[in-house]
């Protein structure tokens, strides 16, 4: 009894008899009806479902040019004439005050420069009858740069910033060759890391990989399904998880994109169809000016006109605050505002391209914009996805699985009992160790439920080598504990030699934990969960179980009179005491 | 098994010297590296490569035909192999477009039931052959470098290495004989051997540096312990193993599980070639060691 009650106070026991009620709180065991329930989630190996990995296709380089020659390619084919430079201040890049100047003898107007986006503003004159000055003002080196990529290789291209480092986001895959090739022509190059490396990258930018899982989640879980969590893996990959879905259908699911749709009021609550989701050309990021955040949006041409057309119909241009734009996706209302009275009076002249939706001022406003900007995608995808990997497993497999492997961790744990016993031939050894190991599986699915980890087939592999490293740690601590009485040793001899085993067992558990850690940071999809559970296993294991057995099997065979309470002078190498 | 094995070792340890210790270990490592080397030779790798690192879509399902009716059924699309795998039938497909695929995979989820796809694309594969790479490089280098920390002295952590090491290639030489593929599953078994196998390594190191009493008497002792240690592995491990491979004998409605079933049979030989590698080639070289004159018996009293 003595001894039960300074075990009780012992404060590694505590912990450990808090653990394991905790572990069980998180795991939550229960029984309905139905069935056994608790609080663990299991992979879609075992729960049945499929899933789908889809790699983002882009470019990321840091590039280099010369803005003068970016703007002769650009200009003379639209010309169809040569053109010189004769003033250009953009070499040194940045973006103050800048402008570039060339002459050509074509007769040329504003408006012709002007649609190649080569900069803010644009002046023409004639210093000469056969000669026309051209200067574009308000641009960058890094603007052309943008621009001369966008044009050639026909896509978006955004500047990204990472650590003050300027580069460009190609929203498209070009290989480095074709990229080289490309800037060549314009004496650009792709810039060099520091130590000589290229900074050519397939991939997306964190921002663009964000996005795209936000539409696809977006997209997802618009339709009313069940819960299909989206998520990032890597860089560049995203991992979509149907549970309970076949794969022909998950994929029909990701394909199909939302319906969106512009309507007009007319009177009281009716509306009227302006124009679809197909006629919106072009959906930019989100910003804020005007002490309000907006979204930004550009119509196609038949588009333009169809709003035009309605809001006149309507009378929506004399009375915007009665005439709501609605949009919907998928037949819900997402957003509805009155047209803006300026634009509300162009709209009489001409019909607008470029729009604005408005969602106010605040955090709640940026939000709503974000969640605006990602509706009005209806599914398009900022990039080309790729399908790089998919999987598909029938419920009652999965259920056939589960059941197989536990009854594998089961037998696996009672043959190792048996070769425990056999070996030492002593309950009060046999007790505490199997004790110990059920105890670790206990918390490590603790940490599972916890955590939100989804158990699959591998995990359940690796509970089960846990249960393996385990019982060989314990056997380590009892036959230091029972044989190393050889050695002749003063006062706390016990104590000594459990620091002894522990020397042993860190030792192992780090290579463990070490071996297993690549597995961790590489993205190999279902290796992870092998070795994250291994990985809690041995953590769970020397930190919180392994030691209360080195406690508790002193107590018990000390009890027993196996060992004496203090070893002066120990003789012999089995027990040591009679 | 343990105590019949334990005494065989420690016997065997006992009456033979060190060189007579490192023969057999070291010949069947040469083996196995032969093995290896004729593989990468001939096929350009060491082991079988699995879909998973040569793309591909895999589909298991239960059915009573034969896998040559299968293979015949799914001529048209591209199918490389189909085998029994108990009552179910492993089909190897090779790459095809989106569209084929989408075909392939209703028309089967139509007919068959407890159906199992998964699909890997080429480039996503080969890069997870370098990954698989770095990763085995890694984790041996971490380990490595674990031990070395752990016992600070050259000759016994080299021994230690060289005996992971060995495991390693004999379990890989295992593979490629036996037909195991190199899989995800099987990578995570050589991953966890790297960590698994210096366990019984550390522990006879540990003992035969830092305790005192004869050498022999330590490494005796050490052989208990570690051998102990590894049959309970070898017994959880070989349970998952028959449980995964062959329950559906006894109990009709269970099926094979491969994964479990591949991550179990190469542990289970790894961890035979690390009882070899510890007690023989382990302990043969850190014999020789701590008896050098040079020590005057420092580790043998």
């Amino acid at each position: 009894m003595n001894n039960a009650k300074n075990l009780l106070r012992n404060p590694r026991i505590i912990i450990f008899i808090l653990a394991i009620l905790g572990a069980i709180f998180a795991i939550h065991p229960g029984y309905t009806s139905e069935g056994t329930t608790s609080h663990l989630h299991y992979g879609l190996d075992l729960e049945g479902g499929s899933w789908l990995q889809l790699k983002l296709e882009g470019t990321l380089a840091q590039i280099d040019a010369d803005p003068g020659k970016i703007v002769i390619a650009l200009v003379e084919p639209a010309i169809g004439s040569p053109i010189n430079i004769t003033n250009n201040n953009l070499l040194g890049g940045g973006s103050d005050n800048k402008y570039i100047t060339f002459t050509t003898s074509a007769p040329i107007n504003a408006s012709q420069i002007e649609g190649l986006g080569l900069g803010g503003s644009v002046s023409v004159d004639k210093p000469s009858r056969d000669s026309t000055q051209v200067t574009i003002a308000s641009t960058s080196k890094e603007f052309l740069i943008r621009t001369y990529l966008a044009k050639s290789l026909d896509t978006e291209v955004v500047q990204t910033s990472n650590k003050d480092v300027l580069g460009y986001e190609i929203k498209k895959s070009v290989s480095e060759k074709d990229l080289e090739v490309l800037m060549e022509k314009v004496g650009g190059f792709i810039v060099k890391n520091q130590d000589g490396t290229s900074t050519y990258k397939e991939g997306v930018s964190t921002q663009t990989r964000d996005l795209t899982r936000d539409i696809l989640d977006d997209k997802l879980n618009a339709f009313g399904l069940k819960d299909i969590p989206v998520r990032t893996v890597g860089e560049d990959y995203i991992q979509i998880d149907f549970a309970g879905i076949d794969l022909a259908t998950a994929k029909e699911i990701v394909d199909k994109q939302g319906k969106f749709e512009i309507r007009i009021q007319t009177t009281g609550n009716e509306t009227q169809h302006v124009v679809n989701g197909d006629s919106i050309e072009d959906v930019r990021i989100i910003s804020y000016h005007d002490n309000q955040w907006h979204v930004p949006f550009t119509l196609s041409e038949a588009g333009a006109r169809a709003l035009q057309k309605t809001a006149l119909e309507t009378g929506a241009v004399d009375h915007p605050e009665e005439h709501h734009l609605n949009m919907y996706l998928d037949q819900v209302k997402i957003y509805g505002a009155p047209l803006n009275p300026d634009a509300a009076s162009r709209l009489r002249e001409t019909p607008i391209y470029s729009w604005e939706a408005s969602t106010g001022t605040g955090d709640g406003a940026k939000k709503e914009a974000k969640a605006l900007e990602v509706h009005l995608r209806a599914g398009a995808l900022p990039v080309n996805v790729k399908l790089e990997s998919s999987g598909h497993v029938d419920a009652g497999l999965g259920a056939q699985f589960k059941t197989e492997a536990m009854i594998a961790g089961l037998i696996s744990l009672v043959a190792v009992a048996l070769v425990v016993y056999f070996r030492y031939k002593r309950p009060e050894i046999l007790i505490p160790m199997v004790g110990t190991s059920i105890s670790e599986i206990i918390m490590i699915l603790g940490v599972a439920a916890l955590i939100k980890w989804q158990l699959d087939l591998a995990s359940i592999a690796g509970i089960i080598a846990s249960i393996g490293t385990g019982i060989d740690h314990l056997i380590i601590i009892t036959d230091e504990v029972l044989y190393e009485g050889t050695i002749p040793s003063t006062k706390n001899a016990f104590s000594s030699r459990i620091g002894k085993a522990f020397v042993i067992i860190i030792g192992a558990a780090s290579t463990n934990i070490i071996a297993m850690s690549p597995l961790v940071v590489m993205g190999f999809g279902t290796l992870k969960g092998f070795a994250i559970t291994t990985i809690i296993g041995v953590f769970i294991g020397v930190i919180v179980a392994r030691p209360v057995y080195g406690v508790v099997i002193k107590e018990l065979l000390e009890a027993k009179g196996e060992i004496e309470k203090r070893v002066e002078v120990a003789k012999g190498n089995e027990g040591l005491a009679d | 098994m343990a105590t019949g094995l334990t005494e065989f070792l420690d016997n065997f340890v006992k009456n033979h010297d060190n060189r007579q210790l490192l023969a057999f270990p070291l010949a069947i490592l040469a083996v196995s590296l032969i093995i290896l080397l004729v593989s990468f030779s001939s096929s350009g790798s060491p082991v079988t490569l699995g879909m998973e690192f040569q793309g591909g879509t895999q589909i298991s399902v239960e059915t009573i035909n034969s896998p040559a009716a299968l293979k015949e059924a799914y001529s048209s699309y591209h199918i490389i192999d189909a085998r029994q795998a108990g009552s179910r039938i492993i089909m190897d497909f090779g790459v095809m477009d989106n569209e084929k695929q989408r075909q392939l995979e209703k028309n089967v989820m139509s007919r068959y039931s407890n159906v199992e796809i998964s699909q890997i694309g080429p480039v996503y594969g080969q890069s997870l052959q370098i990954q698989a790479l770095k990763a085995l490089i890694i984790s041996f280098i971490g380990m490595s470098i674990v031990v070395f920390l752990l016992f600070r002295s050259p000759v016994p952590s080299f021994a230690v290495i060289l005996s992971a090491f060995s495991d390693i290639a004999i379990a890989l030489g295992f593979m490629k004989i036996a037909g195991v593929e190199l899989s995800l599953g099987t990578l995570a078994a050589l991953l966890m051997l790297i960590g698994y196998s210096v366990d019984s390594d550390i522990l006879l190191t540990n003992r035969v540096l830092k305790r005192r009493g004869t050498v022999e008497e330590k490494v005796s002792r050490a052989i208990q312990t570690g051998v102990t240690m590894t049959s309970t592995a070898l017994v959880a491990l070989a349970i998952m193993y028959l449980v995964s491979t062959y329950l559906y004998l006894i109990i009709p409605s269970f099926t094979q599980i491969p994964l479990l079933s591949q991550i179990s049979i190469v542990l289970i030989a790894g961890l035979f070639a690390d009882i070899m590698n510890t007690w023989l080639l382990n302990t043969g070289i850190l014999r020789w060691y701590v008896l050098k004159p040079e020590f005057g018996g420092r580790y043998n009293r």
